[in-house]
């Protein structure tokens, strides 16, 4: 039997659509009927329940994460969504001010306790419920809950965009913080102009990889659709028939495809 | 048991003990000689429950990431389980294992001959 993944979404800088890859990836791989499971680990600005949708939830990742809930309480089911036998469950981050402000002031020891509480996820999820992927949309930069995340993911996808601070960022995480966790990283080029042409896809993938020296999943390019829709569609669930969706159809297909 | 018995197995035990100082003996010696390789540079000051976070795990050299990573994975083993997985002579993982626990950031615990490591993760909550 193949062991599920764990799959970090990360970026250096913010607005280079960690979320909406993250919802899209998990809602495709559920769509090709996978059991999936999305945790929001943005504790600082979450936003999973607003593009999906959620407006109550029971229980946080926030509670979990302090030891006074476990797992199964915090799972939203989502499968009634899917239309392909897939299952797709989803956590939630706190989006209460009161929340957020908690768990800013977080110490080094409950850090360490959360880490400790997010590696068990790969037994609690991985290997007793069977999920094919737990999918973490992360915080942006250098915060504790996304390096932790970082840490116990198998498969790093870091979004980036061609802005500059965002390459020299990006360039320096890839060094001091993803190799130094050994960390298997694929990047994700999002919002690109003038990729129309497969001249242009293909200078693109060249520049890219001279900068980044890593592989690299996919290049998205900067769709009108998706900026209209105001984070309020789900391309692979609403509109599957999507340029958008066709490349997170691809991307799922080439992870599904790493050993 | 019998008189017999009993000076019978009073070698035994002697011998045990022999073994279990030289263990000792061994593993303080491993940890000299990585201090030694190391220069002494990644222990400071011997700190009291310095938890293991990842910043913690950031800063650290090279090869003692490698080994507290592996244990913060597996929450608690010894010295033989860490390098079946980093694939890195037991020696060198008790070395490294020790140094962490002089640094403050794991704990140990004897269980008969062997020796088990782990992170102090009480309190949760």
């Amino acid at each position: 039997m193949m062991l599920g993944k764990i799959v970090a979404v990360h970026s250096y800088k913010g607005g280079t659509g960690k979320t909406l890859l993250s919802v899209n990836l998990a809602a495709t791989f559920a769509e090709h009927g996978k059991k999936i499971c999305l945790f929001d680990l943005d504790f600082r600005a979450p936003s999973l329940a607003t593009i999906l949708k959620i407006e109550k939830a029971e229980h946080w990742l926030n509670d979990y994460l302090n030891g006074m809930c476990e797992i199964d309480k915090v799972l939203i089911d989502l499968s009634d969504r899917v239309h392909n036998g897939g299952k797709l469950f989803v956590g939630l981050a706190n989006p209460a001010t009161e929340a957020i402000r908690d768990m800013s002031a977080k110490d080094r020891k409950w850090e360490m306790r959360a880490l400790g509480r997010l590696l068990a996820l790969r037994t609690s999820l991985l290997n007793d419920k069977g999920l094919d992927y737990l999918i973490l949309d992360t915080s942006p930069g250098l915060q504790y809950s996304s390096i932790n995340a970082i840490v116990i993911a198998d498969l790093v996808l870091v979004a980036t965009t061609f802005d500059r601070s965002d390459v020299d960022g990006t360039k320096r995480m890839l060094r001091e913080l993803y190799d130094l966790f050994e960390k298997k990283t694929e990047v994700i080029l999002n919002k690109v102009l003038d990729v129309s042409s497969r001249a242009g896809k293909d200078a693109v993938q060249t520049k890219l990889k001279d900068i980044y020296q890593v592989p690299l999943l996919g290049v998205i390019p900067c769709f009108c659709d998706v900026l209209k829709a105001e984070g309020g569609v789900i391309f692979a669930q609403e509109k599957p028939d999507h340029p958008f969706a066709r490349i997170l159809d691809e991307m799922a297909n080439r992870i599904d495809g790493m050993t | 048991m019998s008189k017999q018995e009993v000076l019978g197995k009073r070698p035994l035990l002697v011998l045990e003990k022999i073994r279990e100082n030289l263990e000792r003996l061994n593993e303080k010696m491993e940890i000299m000689i990585e201090l030694q390789k190391h220069g002494r540079k990644d222990i400071q000051q011997p700190l009291a429950d310095a938890p293991l976070d990842v910043m913690t795990l950031l800063s650290m050299p090279d090869h003692l990431r490698k080994t507290a990573m592996t244990l913060c994975r597996m929450g608690r083993a010894t010295a033989d389980e860490i390098a079946l997985q980093t694939r890195r002579a037991r020696a060198v993982e008790s070395a490294y294992l020790n140094q962490l626990v002089i640094m403050g950031h794991l704990k140990k615990e004897r269980s008969g001959r062997k020796a088990y490591f782990f992170e102090e993760r009480e309190n949760q909550g």
